[in-house]
């Protein structure tokens, strides 16, 4: 391995001076719209740059090498797709204007608004449960590549995951937003010269012409053609094309940074020029999948055949910024994950339940402590669950699992005039239906009987979420239009104020 | 090198031009985005006050 004294003295500088700005961002807060949205502020540069430093993680980097090394060519259609995916959101403002508009900190409040108070319980228990375990897996991919690129041995991965959490929990409870978009910004000219960097020592050492003929030697057609990878095929393309829009628009995480937009017009715009670096965020990650079966072979653990490939291909110095790089990706997305999740835990489940307004003090402690909590849970989860697929597939899975039914209440919501809240009610409980049958039988695989082995092919269980949402929505909406009258929105009425 | 191959290696290369590209853009913009974001901020903050 290269990492040697110079990479680590970059490492902590860069690590010391995160932290150090991230902290001195609480002088900003105010109050509680400045802690959860930077105050409604931000413009397009910036949004865009915390945006894509939120949806670019270690982890990303992980499950798209993981990709491209046991898939070849195939996986980049999964950023075709999503490009695809944000560029219409990005040109139309589909959903992420509409939320815009109302004013709003969590997806929830729309729930509120449109379906009422009980929907928005419902929808913010999901959203909190699916959205952490979504994130449970995390820590784990970061601390493997940290100790594959770093060249420590497996023994160690526990230390590195918690002395990453815990920088970014310092900075995250206390400076909300602004630490986030503050840091995301570094972080992001961070990782993408780390990124540069690494794409330009592979290929280096690992020409086209290798990759290509390692793509055709392993994979022959699957590795050039998604439809024929067993690993995709029809289902888990569809399932992507609905996906990567509803996930893009109503992933908590991302969706905040529209929300802390200065107009709908900004937050959609963002959305924009986010989709335009889109396919490279995947692709690229890809590639070194790609290259690292080119250049040891595919005898080695998909996990960690591409950090591998990173720690011997970039010399020292060089590795000490890519890996910041790396870690800074991370770190904006864990920052953007924490205070994301404890938002709606705190205003979406712990607000209704007490049945009383919270004070912007209250809510700020309380989305501190639900941060610091979620983020012991994922230190544990991470270091003891087992993941049943890819850790691309499981974390669309979990995802699935709450972007299903919210994306049937919000794009039926916003849309459809004769959605309601017994629709809302089936959407949200469908939608999480195959995934959680997914998660659940996939323990007790073994003592399925054939026919029920559909359940635990996680590209059916992801499609189906989606589809079932929308069949909830539509036929609970149309037959209780009576009982159940629809609450139409009233935008007017939001405008300046926040819930 | 099969002509898919040479398909997929070109859409690689313009996805990394536009990211990239995108990124350069987005660096030198961001950065005023942030002092304007900063400067407002304080100035609201000091109007409150």
């Amino acid at each position: 391995m290269n990492f040697h004294l110079l990479d680590w003295i970059i490492l902590f500088l860069y690590l010391g001076i995160s932290v150090f700005i991230g902290l001195w961002a609480r002088r900003y807060v105010e109050n509680m719209e400045g802690y959860f949205v930077a105050g409604r502020r931000v413009k397009v540069a910036l949004g865009s740059a915390t945006l894509i430093a939120t949806e670019i993680g270690v982890v990303t980097f992980m499950y798209f090498g993981e990709l491209g090394y046991v898939t070849g060519f195939s996986c980049f259609v999964l950023g075709i797709i999503g490009a695809i995916g944000y560029f219409v959101i990005g040109k139309t403002g589909f959903v992420v204007s509409g939320l815009r508009r109302l004013n709003i900190i969590t997806i929830p409040e729309f729930y509120e608004l449109r379906y009422g108070r009980r929907v928005r319980l419902l929808g913010g228990i999901l959203l909190f449960l699916g959205g952490v375990l979504n994130m449970g897996v995390f820590l784990r991919m970061d601390g493997i590549f940290l100790t594959e690129t770093l060249g420590f041995g497996p023994e160690v991965l526990a230390i590195v995951m918690t002395v990453m959490l815990i920088v970014v929990i310092s900075y995250t409870v206390f400076g909300g937003m602004f630490s986030v978009v503050i840091t995301d910004f570094i972080q992001f000219v961070v990782l993408s010269f780390g990124m540069l960097i690494a794409t330009v020592f592979i290929l280096v050492h690992v020409d086209f012409a290798a990759i290509a003929s390692a793509v055709t030697h392993e994979f022959g057609e699957a590795g050039v053609n998604p439809v024929a990878n067993p690993r995709f095929g029809w289902t888990f393309l569809l399932w992507m094309m609905i996906g990567s829009i509803a996930i893009s628009v109503l992933n908590q995480p991302a969706v905040s940074k529209s929300f802390a937009s200065e107009s709908p017009e900004v937050g959609r715009k963002i959305f924009l020029f986010t989709g335009i670096t889109l396919a490279g965020r995947y692709m690229i990650p890809m590639m070194w999948g790609i290259a690292a079966l080119a250049m040891f072979g595919p005898a080695l653990n998909p996990t960690t055949a591409m950090p591998k490939l990173l720690g011997t291909v970039v010399p020292s110095g060089f590795l000490g910024l890519m890996i910041a790089g790396m870690l800074a990706a991370s770190m904006s997305t864990y920052s953007a994950y924490l205070l994301a999740w404890s938002s709606v835990a705190t205003r979406d489940i712990i607000a209704p339940l007490s049945g009383r307004t919270l004070s912007d003090k209250t809510t700020i402690r309380l989305s501190r402590i639900i941060s610091t909590s979620i983020g012991i849970f994922i230190l544990v989860f991470g270091l003891f669950y087992e993941l049943p697929a890819t850790a691309f597939q499981f974390i669309a899975i979990t995802g699935a699992m709450y972007a299903a039914g919210a994306f049937g209440c919000v794009a039926f919501g916003l849309y459809w005039k004769k959605a309601n809240k017994v629709g809302a009610y089936s959407s949200l409980s469908l939608g999480a239906f195959a995934p959680v049958a997914f998660l659940v039988l996939d323990q007790v695989r073994s003592s399925l009987p054939a026919g029920m082995l559909w359940l635990v092919d996680v590209n059916i269980s992801g499609f189906l979420s989606f589809v079932l949402a929308a069949l909830g929505m539509v036929v609970g909406s149309l037959l209780t239009q009576k009982s159940s009258p629809p609450i139409p929105l009233r935008v007017a009425s939001r405008e300046g104020g926040t819930p | 090198m099969s002509s898919i191959s040479i398909i997929w290696i070109v859409i690689f290369a313009l996805a990394c031009l536009l990211f990239f590209g995108t990124a350069a853009v987005i660096t030198v913009k961001g950065t005023r985005d942030l002092k304007d974001l900063l400067r407002k901020t304080e100035t609201r903050n000091q109007q409150d006050a």
